[in-house]
């Protein structure tokens, strides 16, 4: 049977749709609609770019208590007093002492809790071990676990949270900061 | 109403099927080719002849314990590290294989057994150890590590410290991806692929087995740069660079650069034309004018290093970056189409230029 779309024969939810505008007026709301997101998009783009402000990278990292303890301690300052390496050994130390502030993305963990940062559980020393001892075969797991898994399944495990992808500063920094540590040890 | 019914819900049924079967499809082939990697993980590797000849040197098997010969050798004391599983060193094994011959040409069952890494590279000379000279470890016959040749163990030591090229903190992986891009002329293959994975296990060993510490700065590492100050300032000249290089490298490297393949085996890497590195290279000289000067004096004319003095090294960089070659990425399609263009273009017109001449020459030696 072939669809009658005379008014009469339509159920009248259909009816209504079909009546209600002309077939350009239709036509003209959807180009219209179009336009209007297209715009918006654009816009966000123009002001993300152009008129946001906001840094798209950030040299600063807060300076939290016991850094300057840690870097003359742990011989940060072989790698310059300050730097693109110090700063990330830096930001490594306050998300290492600090999860649920630095990596709150990443955590459920707030300052509540009695366990609430990668210091709960570690000391920057076996962070250094496990990174030397990183990419390695895992009997449990039968495969070969890099640092960075490591540190990505400490964040969906112990810290009830979510897993940071391979290329975040997050986890990024944390291997920093286990290299800065390894060289102190001068672990190979 | 009913009759039209009748028909719809089967098309509507069998496009859902449709959907259905196809994201299936590919969740079996996703699982066939894991368990196609999984095998390749399990199975012996046979070695290259440079890679066996390395790792019998360091004394590379499973165990609790490892010791390596060479710093028993050097310093006369070694000390037990953490021993390798059956798993890591076939790893390690297939790393110095990925380093050794990347485009599979030693391998039978070729690329496949490298992880088919010919699909992040477009040049088919390329390999890691055309740079990486020695499969990444450059010693001379006393054993000791070479200054700037470019050893994977130093460069492991010293990953993630921040870059200057590219202004990033660079990770290992990612300096081996950007060699995939850049000096095979490819693509980047992901950091978690066993591709990258296992050379950066076979360098983690080559640093246990020399007893580098992280961190510390070895002369090995990187190229030995030449900047215009270690010359006497004479300029650069790419004809004296031409002269010398028709000179002492074209009996490799071919007048053109082209390299030399014998029996589809590169015994020299193509240096310009489709197969050599790209216009991104920090060894093109004209992107980095130190690293290429650097590398040719220490490492060439093979068997004759260190006999091209800083300028004429220079030349030879800036003469070769001169021969046209591959657009990288941040050339954009038209220099990428120009370039394609003198690519075939220029060879035969200077093969025609150069039958010329020795034409002439004959004649006025008549």
């Amino acid at each position: 049977m072939e669809l009658d779309v005379a008014a009469g024969n339509l159920p009248a939810r259909r009816k209504r749709v079909f009546t209600s505008l002309p077939r350009v007026g239709r036509q003209r709301a959807a180009s219209g609609k179009t336009w209007a997101v297209l715009g918006l998009v654009a816009g966000f783009v123009l002001w993300a770019h152009l008129g946001s402000h906001l840094p798209v990278f950030r040299s600063h990292v807060s300076f939290e208590r016991g850094w300057k303890e840690f870097r003359t301690a742990y011989s940060v300052t072989d790698f310059g007093e300050d730097g693109h390496f110090v700063r990330a050994a830096q930001n490594g130390y306050n998300v290492f002492f600090l999860t649920w502030k630095y990596a709150g993305r990443f955590t459920r963990k707030t300052a509540a809790d009695r366990i609430n940062a990668c210091a709960g559980c570690h000391t920057p020393v076996d962070m250094a071990y496990a990174f030397v001892n990183s990419d390695r075969f895992d009997p449990k797991l039968g495969r070969r676990v890099s640092f960075e898994e490591r540190v990505m399944r400490c964040f969906a495990g112990p810290m009830d949270g979510f897993v940071p992808t391979l290329y975040d500063p997050t986890v990024r920094d944390l291997r920093i900061l286990a290299r800065a540590v390894a060289h102190h040890l001068q672990l190979s | 109403m009913a009759t039209r019914l009748v028909p719809a819900v089967p098309a509507k049924f069998l496009k859902i099927a449709l959907v259905v079967s196809v994201m299936g499809g590919l969740y079996c082939l996703a699982l066939y080719k894991h368990a196609q990697r999984e095998t390749q993980r399990q199975a012996a590797v046979e070695l290259t002849s440079a890679c066996a000849a390395k790792l019998q040197d360091y004394a590379l098997r499973a165990g609790e314990l490892y010791r390596s010969p060479y710093v028993l050798k050097t310093t006369g004391t070694s000390s037990a590290t953490r021993g390798y599983s059956e798993e890591d060193v076939r790893a390690i094994q297939r790393g110095c294989n990925i380093v050794a011959d990347m485009q599979g040409q030693q391998a039978r069952a070729g690329a496949q057994e490298r992880w088919n890494s010919t699909r992040f590279s477009r040049s088919t000379h390329a390999s890691c150890a055309h740079c990486h000279q020695n499969a990444g470890d450059k010693q001379d016959a006393a054993g000791n590590r070479l200054v700037g040749s470019n050893g994977l163990a130093a460069s492991w030591v010293m990953a993630d410290m921040y870059d200057r090229f590219t202004g990033l903190l660079l990770p290992y992986e990612l300096r081996q991806m950007q060699c995939y891009i850049n000096s095979s002329n490819g693509f980047k293959p992901n950091a978690a692929d066993d591709l990258i994975r296992d050379v950066t296990a076979y360098s983690r060993f080559l640093s246990a087995a020399l007893e580098l510490k992280i961190g510390n700065r070895y002369p090995e590492q990187g190229m030995d740069e030449i900047p215009v100050s270690a010359t006497l300032r004479r300029g650069d000249d790419y004809v004296r660079g031409a002269h010398v290089y028709h000179e002492k490298c074209a009996r490799c490297h071919g007048p053109q650069a082209f390299g030399t393949v014998v029996q589809g085996r590169v015994l020299y890497p193509a240096l310009a034309g489709p197969d050599s590195f790209s216009l991104d290279s920090r060894m093109n000289f004209a992107r980095v004018n130190t690293v290429m000067p650097g590398f040719i004096c220490r490492n060439m004319p093979l068997g004759e290093e260190g006999s091209l003095d800083n300028q004429e090294c220079r030349d030879v960089a800036y003469y070769l970056s001169t021969l046209p070659r591959p657009a990288g990425d941040k050339q954009g399609p038209l220099v990428a189409l120009w370039q394609r263009a003198m690519m075939t273009v220029m060879p035969p017109l200077i093969r025609y230029a150069e039958s010329l001449g020795s034409q002439e020459t004959s004649l006025a030696s008549r």
